[in-house]
């Protein structure tokens, strides 16, 4: 194959988003299917699965291949692009009967909680049963076709890709719509007798055949652009208009007819015309009053063996105590320049991320791997802690204290860009987490000071995972509590987390002892629905409830603050700004400026705007509870939002500068000046997967505030009255979260080339 | 379902707002080249904006595919330089040299591509117009517009369990 011609099969596109759609359909159709087999394996046949598999690979052919690539340079490219997403993928999908197995696939509370109200809507079922009508898909498919051939519209499809997406969207799914009668797709009943399906896909081929003969026999060419374009392969325009006109009429005619000829054949086999075969309707998608077992992570084959694993905990332990060593050494000892040094690159570019990444698809997998809390336990072995905690500090309101001093810290001291402040801050926290557990017993420093702890507990309160008691009942036979208790073999929980009555991830480092101490082994990590605990509110073993507690309303406030400013002390705008303040006034220092920056913006903005909206919600709400109360109760309400900002900020940091640690082991086996800095990767896709990540911290910190504000007040408007100002605030933190997604950012941690 | 599954696939789809390719711009003759630069999006706007150019061989129009080829756009309102290597790897059409630049500000900009293929050193420019910012509103209006979307889908839900107290005991029996 020669250089062109690679390069020409080469043209893919890693449309990551259209790939993650499409793999979550062919997982969701799977599991489906795979219900659905066993219980029916004659109507569910591998044939099924193949015919939906092949469908989504051609739509992503379509979308991402070469044909993707030449469509703007080539008519017959787009030509075959359009048959694909016309005459192939609609058909091939329908022959895989998707409804019921994309039914049966969907989690149980997605189908039933959301969707359900709407498959029992009449009207909607009746709109839906009007636009499967033969008639309907016939003339959508006709008019669409038509429609975008017109060369206004399709040269408008050709220079904007707004547009050029919805004409694909509308041959699509007028196609879908097409198509639908000719397979006979459950839950359909046929409309038309059968037979009528032929004349009804020979007339489909007319108007195909029609607009063919335009492209074929036209003298000039129909759309101007791909006369502007320059020709490859030497292709005239006219002649690549002629090849695409050929195209459309000879395949496309085999599309529409082919079916018309196995239907007639079907027809003469059996000697008459029979309405479509449907399997007999399904009285339940779901099985009713079934109660399945929550999913648990310890459960899964190999996995569950190794998390199960009683030095499991302690090898990622020492794994992560390796690399802190690793990044302390480099940091004191190796060059300060953060992009060529451990201690910049790995903290803070891929620990973070990864940390954030590991929140949002499990839990608090950090604290399970936390290297501080390794030398104490050795410690312990030798030395027993005789003291509790004092009780008056048994809140978060140290925490509080030192996340504060850690964001003004880093902002002001430039953490990120020192990796020796890095390594002390490091040997900092190894020193506190030893001298604290060396005098007081259990986890104190964890629960009750550990800053970064104290990020991952209240983060994981939007995890999908939950260290959780199987089956409560159980747990009611239990004398002996091991999980708290410990016995002889495993210590019990040493966050005073009771598991029978724990609600949530609060306080809960997956450190796996209460899974280790129980001797009915009724402790697993199950999968919940992410934030439930934070709007059902009950009380928790050694967190009490969450409305009742004003620390833990501060440690949330201030994250979902914090997350925003952190973010925004790395943009453009503010950095100039602060860059003016520090001119006009003439410091020889940074810091001040930062520190009426963080002040304001940390402290003085989010508690007038808090108390604005806790003194608004007890006003407009009528609510019988006091101003204090609400806050605390809407405070956890605003974790998502806060979470979604870190996940933009952190995941932008690890995709930018997921190669930055290239030039630092080349540094450390070189010790070469001139080191190869790979360029940063900014994929096109980088700004929709922050604002997809805001959106979603939205949506579920506004379905959260609403369940809060349905358990608060009785009422619609006064629960809506009630909700309002914490929707308004939720807003303007999401506005200023997607303002910051389109600023120029600083590139941390990176040198670019 | 299915419309909710549109609704997805129309709003992942956005996050394709710029590919190679788009809009020709300027087609020159350099020396032995015919120089084709395309842009996008289209309107050139303020923003991060694909710059891609087709190097081909006047004789035969063979695309010529081991050159160097670097952009330089200069606005002479600002003195503001952008400088830029295209290459293949960022293209999405692999016969075309592509870089991804941000221009800060609106207004006329001179374009200026240089290739140097076996030593032979060549250079077309031009000047074009790019229009004020509308990246926001272009190319991601589907994730502003999916908070809005849901929040009137999560109303609807509401209204109809409301509607129909029995509806969600029943919610399973329905299909």
């Amino acid at each position: 194959m020669d250089l062109i011609a690679a390069a020409a099969f080469s043209s893919w596109s890693l449309n990551a988003p259209l790939l993650c759609m499409l793999l979550a359909l062919a997982l969701t159709y799977f599991r489906g299917w795979h219900l659905l087999n066993a219980e029916r394996p004659h109507k569910y046949t591998a044939r099924r699965l193949l015919a939906f598999a092949c469908g989504l690979t051609t739509i992503f052919v379509a979308l991402a291949s070469p044909i993707d690539a030449f469509a703007g340079l080539l008519l017959e490219a787009h030509m075959v692009q359009h048959l694909l997403l016309i005459m192939v993928a609609p058909p091939l999908l329908w022959l895989g009967q998707p409804v019921l197995p994309l039914l049966r696939g969907l989690p149980r509370w997605l189908f039933r909680d959301v969707l359900g109200p709407f498959f029992s809507w009449k009207e909607l079922r009746q709109v839906g049963k009007a636009i499967i009508h033969p008639l309907i898909g016939w003339c959508s498919l006709a008019v669409v076709v038509i429609m975008w051939h017109l060369p206004r519209l399709y040269e408008l499809a050709l220079h904007s890709q707004g547009w050029h997406e919805l004409e694909h969207a509308c041959f699509f799914w007028s196609a879908m719509l097409f198509w639908w009668p000719v397979i006979g797709v459950w839950p359909s009943q046929p409309v038309w007798p059968r037979w009528a399906m032929i004349p009804y896909l020979v007339l489909a081929d007319l108007v195909n055949t029609g607009l063919s003969a335009v492209m074929c026999f036209s003298d000039h060419v129909i759309y101007p652009t791909y006369q502007s374009v320059p020709r490859l392969w030497g292709i005239s325009a006219i002649s690549d208009q002629v090849t695409s006109g050929a195209i459309m009429w000879v395949p496309g005619s085999i599309a529409f007819l082919a079916p018309a000829i196995v239907l007639i054949m079907r027809a003469v086999e059996s000697g008459r015309f029979h309405g479509v075969k449907l399997a007999p309707t399904p009285r339940a998608v779901m099985p009713r009053n079934v109660a399945r077992k929550a999913w648990d992570l310890l459960q899964v084959p190999v996995i569950g063996s190794i998390l199960r694993f009683r030095y499991f905990r302690r090898s990622i332990q020492a794994l992560m105590l390796l690399l802190a060593l690793a990044v302390v050494a480099d940091g004191l000892f190796g060059s300060q320049v953060a992009p060529m040094n451990l201690a910049g690159v790995l903290p803070w570019t891929y620990w973070r991320g990864l940390a954030v990444i590991a929140l949002l698809a499990a839990g608090n997998l950090f604290c399970m791997a936390c290297p501080f809390t390794l030398p104490r336990d050795l410690a312990r072995r030798f030395v027993t802690p005789q003291f509790r905690w004092p009780r008056r500090l048994r809140v978060k309101w140290i925490a509080v204290g030192l996340l504060i001093t850690y964001f003004w810290a880093y902002e002001a001291f430039g953490l990120w860009n020192s990796p020796r402040s890095t390594a002390w801050v490091i040997l900092g926290y190894f020193a506190a987490a030893f001298a604290i557990d060396s005098v007081f017993k259990g986890a104190s420093f964890c629960k009750y000071v550990c800053p970064i702890g104290q990020f991952h507990f209240v983060h994981a309160l939007v995890s999908p995972l939950e260290v959780k008691v199987r089956e409560p009942a159980v747990c009611g036979s239990c004398t002996t509590y091991d999980c708290i208790r410990g016995n002889d073999r495993q210590r019990g929980c040493e966050l005073n987390l009771f598991q029978p009555k724990k609600t949530g991830n609060l306080d809960c480092t997956f450190c796996l002892d209460c899974v280790q101490a129980c001797p009915q082994q009724n402790v697993g990590i199950l999968r919940v629905l992410p934030g439930q605990s934070l709007y059902k509110d009950t009380r928790g073993s050694g967190i009490a409830r969450l409305s009742r507690r004003p620390d833990v309303a501060a440690l949330a406030l201030l994250l979902v603050f914090g997350a925003f400013v952190n973010a925004a002390g790395m943009t453009g705008p503010v950095m100039m700004w602060m860059h003016r303040w520090h001119a006009q006034l003439g410091l020889g220092s940074m810091v001040p400026v930062v520190t009426v920056f963080y002040v304001l913006s940390l402290l003085i903005v989010p508690g007038v705007l808090v108390a604005a909206c806790g003194w608004a919600s007890h006003y407009w709400g009528r609510a019988s509870i006091g101003s204090k109360d609400l806050i605390c109760s809407f405070a956890v309400a605003l974790v998502p939002v806060g979470f979604g900002m870190w996940l933009a900020h952190l995941s932008n940091h690890l995709i930018t500068g997921w190669n930055s640690l290239i030039p630092v082991i080349e540094s450390m086996r070189s010790q070469k000046a001139s080191i190869h800095y790979p360029p940063a990767w900014s994929p096109n896709w980088l700004p929709s997967l922050e604002l997809l990540f805001l959106d979603l911290g939205l949506l579920l910190g506004l379905y959260i505030g609403w369940r809060v504000a349905c358990r608060l007040v009785v009422g619609g408007p006064r629960t809506l009255a009630t909700l309002l100002p914490w929707v308004l605030l939720s807003i303007a933190l999401y506005s200023a979260g997607v303002w910051i997604v389109f600023q120029p950012m600083q590139m941390r941690g990176m040198m670019m080339q | 379902m299915q419309t909710f599954l549109f609704v997805i696939v129309m709003l992942l789809a956005q996050a394709r707002g710029f590919a190679d390719g788009g809009t020709v711009q300027m087609r020159k003759d350099a020396g032995p080249f015919l120089v084709t630069v395309f842009t996008s999006p289209a309107p050139l706007s303020a923003g991060p904006v694909d710059i891609s150019v087709l190097l081909q061989n006047l004789d035969g129009l063979a695309p010529v595919l081991d050159a160097r080829v670097s952009v330089l756009l200069r606005r002479e309102a600002s003195s503001t330089e952008i400088r830029a290597h295209a290459t293949r790897e960022q293209a999405h059409n692999k016969l075309l040299y592509a870089a991804l630049v941000t221009l800060p500000e609106s207004g006329k900009w001179r374009l200026s591509i240089t290739t140097l293929h076996n030593a032979l050193r060549t250079e077309i420019s031009g000047e074009i117009g790019v229009t004020q910012s509308y990246v926001m509103a272009g190319s991601y209006w589907g994730y502003i517009a999916l908070p809005p979307v849901m929040i009137a889908v999560f109303v609807l839900r509401e209204w109809l369990i409301r509607r129909k107290p029995t509806l969600r005991a029943n919610q399973c029996k329905i299909i």
